[in-house]
């Protein structure tokens, strides 16, 4: 049985249509406590055969460890979606519901290094000068949140030093529960600065401000 | 058991600019309806939405009684897909760009004010801002928010899976929300004010027969309690006014609707609960403003309605143009 219909893989074939460059899909999937990454494989492999320029790499977190590490990639199950570069762009749990949109956009994105954010906000971006991580914790069944994450993917895609980590949050309770999730989207920065709802770039640019300035 | 939905993830902010024939406030099913029907008639037409378009109707999980679809539809596919269509005749939308004022100057030129200090012109102009969840008002309601309360089932509700919920509200919305969240969470109690539920009989037949379900009527909600996050609830029994503690990690507010109306409080004819009067043309009493949908005086608040009302402006403001 496959996942995905008839009517979604025609979707998803004509979304990626027009992708410029390759992407990679890498997902760590975890021999031990997993309870969804069957499906997590078997769903990047769906969305790669809709398009010649998607490849799927395929990983177990704890065997292939210098590989996770070099992605930076802690848990599983993970996917690292990369481009021509690795723009920093990590989803975490299955991307179902309306985060299967996530997934979608973040490959156009990771293939062409483009986005739709505007100039000033590109600009602040590119003017960084450290680190910036953004965490956005989701649920499949959030309708608001695919424009959480996907805010956050683009930032990525602008500047080297911005890194975005999407996370199905009730995949991982232990992680909500640290960040004390209990309202998706949530946008947390550095670690401190908490954006709740699907925010516009600016309040977003004003969070990585004042993270920056603590 | 998983499902995957394409939507629209970006912000919309494409626009001509210029004078509109229709400069719609609010992208929910009223608003995009009429421009379903103004785009299509070549009208130059403009949604400006303070959120991302498709209103409460698009926060809802499941709608079964919009006609067309059989098996019901999430709102929020329901929501993408009337968008999709408005845009396909060339509707213009801009999201995240809130109205606060409404200024006619003259016959055939109505201004919109955003907060972003941007100024819109239209010929002719559409309220169709719906209504917000009302808050109780109780202590806990604002320091708990993010942390436990909520105002959306559909999005919060995965995060208490196995967890215990209580949903403050027993009418139509708070049965129809609750119903999934009976799915993942361990149980969930539904505290009502009244001594009855007001919701629909097949809503309640549900929650009834549900095994993780209480349903509780005739409660008065005093607290929401808790520190960092929510312990649980406090409410009266309206019958032997004894209080009560209701243990929960979660707590979901669905105690109606109040009108987005404040930023045309001093322009039209308002009822006492704030709802925007009309004739049977959607007119208010400034020519070549109207209002539709949640927001107008004496609506059922249903999608059907909201989207006959958004009709129904957009005719009037055909004739309305042609006469300018
Ligand atoms: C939990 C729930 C379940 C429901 N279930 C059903 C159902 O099963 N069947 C059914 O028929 N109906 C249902 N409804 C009702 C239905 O959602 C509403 O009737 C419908 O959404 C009303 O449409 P509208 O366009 O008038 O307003 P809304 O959908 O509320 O849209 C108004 C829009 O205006 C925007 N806005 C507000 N103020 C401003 C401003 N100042 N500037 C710019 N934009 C602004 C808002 O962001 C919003 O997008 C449900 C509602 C809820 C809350």
């Amino acid at each position: 049985m496959t996942l995905l219909n008839d009517e979604i893989v025609q979707n998803v074939k004509d979304m990626l249509a027009e992708i410029p460059n390759e992407v990679t899909l890498t997902v760590f999937t975890d021999d031990q406590n997993c309870e969804y990454c069957t499906e997590i494989v078997q769903l990047v492999n769906e969305v790669a055969a809709t398009s010649e320029k998607v490849t799927v790499e395929q990983y177990e977190i704890h065997k292939d460890n210098d590989r996770a590490q070099a992605l930076n990639i802690e848990r599983a199950p993970a996917i690292a979606i990369t481009g021509e570069r690795d723009y920093g762009l990590r989803f975490y749990g299955i991307p179902s519901g309306y985060e299967f949109s996530t997934l979608l956009h973040s490959i156009q994105a990771a293939s062409s290094g483009n986005t739709d954010l505007d100039d000033q906000v590109k600009s602040f971006l590119s003017d960084l000068n450290k680190p910036v991580n953004l965490q956005v914790f989701v649920t499949p069944t959030c309708p608001y949140c695919p424009r959480a994450a996907v805010l956050a993917m683009e930032m990525a895609i602008v500047s080297d030093l911005v890194n975005a980590d999407v996370i199905e949050s009730a995949e991982f309770p232990d992680l909500a529960n640290q960040y004390n999730v209990m309202g998706v989207p949530l946008s947390v920065v550095n670690n401190q600065e908490r954006i709740e709802g699907a925010a516009p770039p600016h309040m977003v640019v004003d969070a990585i401000r004042k993270a920056l300035a603590a | 058991m998983f499902d995957f939905k394409i939507t629209d993830s970006k912000p919309k902010k494409q626009t001509e600019g210029g004078l509109y024939d229709i400069v719609i406030i609010g992208g929910g099913p009223a608003g995009l309806t009429t421009a379903i029907y103004t785009a299509r008639d070549g009208m130059k037409t403009l949604i400006l939405d303070r959120e991302t378009t498709g209103g409460l109707a698009a926060t809802t999980e499941l709608i079964e009684n919009y006609p067309g679809f059989p098996q019901g539809i999430s709102g929020m596919d329901l929501m993408d897909r009337i968008r999709q269509q408005a845009e396909r005749f060339g509707t213009e939308i801009i999201e995240f760009e809130e109205v606060r004022a409404v200024v006619p100057v003259e016959e055939g030129l109505i201004e919109v004010h955003t907060e972003g200090d941007q100024v819109f012109q239209g010929k002719t102009v559409v309220i169709a801002t719906g209504s917000e969840p009302k808050k109780l008002g109780i202590p806990g309601e604002d320091e708990l928010y993010g942390k436990g309360v909520s105002y959306c089932a559909t999005c919060d509700g995965p995060l208490f899976k196995g967890k215990d919920v209580v949903i403050i509200g027993a009418g139509n919305s708070g049965l129809q929300e609750g119903i999934p969240v009976l799915e993942y969470a361990n149980h969930v109690t539904f505290l009502e004010f009244l001594a009855y539920s007001r919701a629909e009989q097949i809503l309640q037949d549900r929650v009834r027969a549900h095994e993780k379900s209480t349903l509780i009527f005739n409660h008065r909600v005093i607290e929401i309690k808790g520190e960092r996050a929510v312990t649980g609830v406090s409410a009266i029994d309206r019958e032997t006014n004894e209080e009560k503690f209701f243990p929960a990690d979660g707590v979901f507010i669905y105690v109606g609707y109040s009108p987005y109306t404040a930023f045309v409080r001093d322009l039209v004819d308002l009822n006492k609960w704030g709802y925007i009067q009309t004739d049977e043309l959607m007119r208010t009493k400034v020519p070549g403003l109207y209002a539709i949908g949640d927001v107008r005086a004496d609506n059922p608040a249903q999608m059907t309605v909201s989207v006959g009302d958004g009709t129904k402006a957009a005719l009037a403001i055909r004739e309305y143009l042609q006469n300018l």
